[in-house]
């Protein structure tokens, strides 16, 4: 193995990758060359760096995204059968998809799962997803567009002084809270003049 | 933890949202992080991110179980974020390096100075992407130089010479801003 060799290994021995051959290799240079080990202390520094460095990623919000996204990419997928009297959901009102649903409900009619489900039909947990911070209740209840990105939704929700607290459901409602009680009809105000948003209750 | 990701996978390609939502809280971090290294924007990051997680919710069905999870996944970070720097026209997909001297003296020394998360940003942000993501895969993820290739879809010899321009020039750039007492 040549000198080069052993640079160009010396990272992994750093990340601690390396095993049989290749770590006997470089284990016996550096045991060799004070350099050499001058030089895996620097880089053992440099990930320890790296790795130390928090990066406040999407998390929850990105999540809620995903699930949003993957609903109605599922939807897509599975329509169902053509009806000319039929309103696509999301162009409902959001009472009237509450009143369709408890309609449902009431008369024992089961609304169509979108996608297969390991759930039981007859868990305690509904089959769709959940937030892992539950459902709390919710000062307000949006639909964002279908296009709306992220970076908007993140936006919009910072300017108004809204979090997520629950959703999105299978209907791709959201549940947003009041940071602060106070802002309410600033709050309501920015959903409603929002061009991301398609509905606010 | 291998095999649990490999379980999750098999339940998403049977349409087990669930299982979707539990992979991404598994690996949405790690992923995130290797993007936004790359790309240096958190917003076009967080918009890669979820495109990646799309992807696996489409294909978790084709993954053949032939590598890790994870570096599958970053696999498909990995060409999403390549496609993101070429929409924006700032890729150079050349493994041209520029000619420099090993002149790294007493690096550990560097990064005992202070100020070690700036400069070792820093210094990051100056080497091209081929090399960034490799000591990045290398640094964040711990990565084999195997699985380095298998994300970047080169042979492995090219990985240990990225990995080795990457740090030269990493070192350089370290000394440096030390010797220039750069805060």
């Amino acid at each position: 193995m040549t000198y080069q060799d052993i640079h160009e290994l010396l990272p992994f021995r750093a990340n601690g990758t390396l095993d049989g051959a290749d770590l006997a290799a470089v284990d016996a240079a550096l045991a060799e060359d004070a350099d050499l080990r001058a030089e895996l202390a620097a880089l053992t520094a440099i990930r320890a760096t790296m790795r130390a460095e928090e990066v406040a990623s999407p998390g929850d919000f990105g999540l809620a995204r995903l699930m949003r996204d993957v609903d109605a990419e599922t939807r897509v997928a599975a329509p169902v059968a053509a009806n000319d009297n039929v309103v696509p959901l999301m162009r409902l009102r959001i009472w009237q998809v509450a009143a369709a649903v408890v309609l449902a409900v009431g008369i024992g009619f089961n609304l169509p799962q979108f996608g297969p489900s390991t759930a039981p039909m007859d868990s305690a947990e509904p089959a769709g997803f959940t937030l892992a911070s539950g459902g709390a209740d919710a000062d307000f209840t949006v639909v964002f567009a279908p296009d709306a990105t992220e970076a908007e939704m993140r936006a919009l929700l910072l300017q108004a002084g809204l979090e997520i607290v629950s959703g999105p459901s299978a209907l791709g409602i959201y549940g947003l809270g009041l940071i602060d009680a106070e802002t309410s009809d600033a709050a309501f105000a920015a959903l409603s003049a929002s061009a991301i948003v398609e509905d606010v209750q | 933890m291998s095999a649990d990701h490999k379980f999750l996978i098999e339940q998403i390609a049977q349409g087990d949202k669930q299982a979707l939502a539990a992979l991404y809280r598994a690996l949405e971090r790690p992923v995130y992080k290797f993007i936004v290294s790359r790309l240096n924007d958190p917003h076009e990051a967080s918009d890669i991110l979820h495109e990646v997680f799309m992807d696996v919710w489409r294909s978790a069905g084709r993954f053949e179980g032939r590598s890790k999870v994870q570096t599958w996944i970053m696999g498909i970070a990995y060409r999403k974020s390549i496609d993101a720097m070429r929409k924006r026209g700032r890729m150079d997909l050349t493994d041209e390096t520029p000619d420099m001297a090993d002149d790294g003296p007493d690096q550990e020394t560097c990064l005992a100075a202070g100020q070690e998360a700036e400069h070792v940003r820093h210094c990051l942000e100056t080497l091209k992407d081929d090399h960034r993501s490799a000591i990045t895969l290398a640094f964040y993820q711990d990565m084999t130089y195997g699985e380095i290739a298998e994300v970047a879809g080169v042979p492995e010899g090219t990985i240990k010479t990225r990995i080795f321009h990457a740090k030269k020039l990493l070192m350089r750039c370290l000394s440096g801003r030390v010797e220039r007492g750069v805060a």
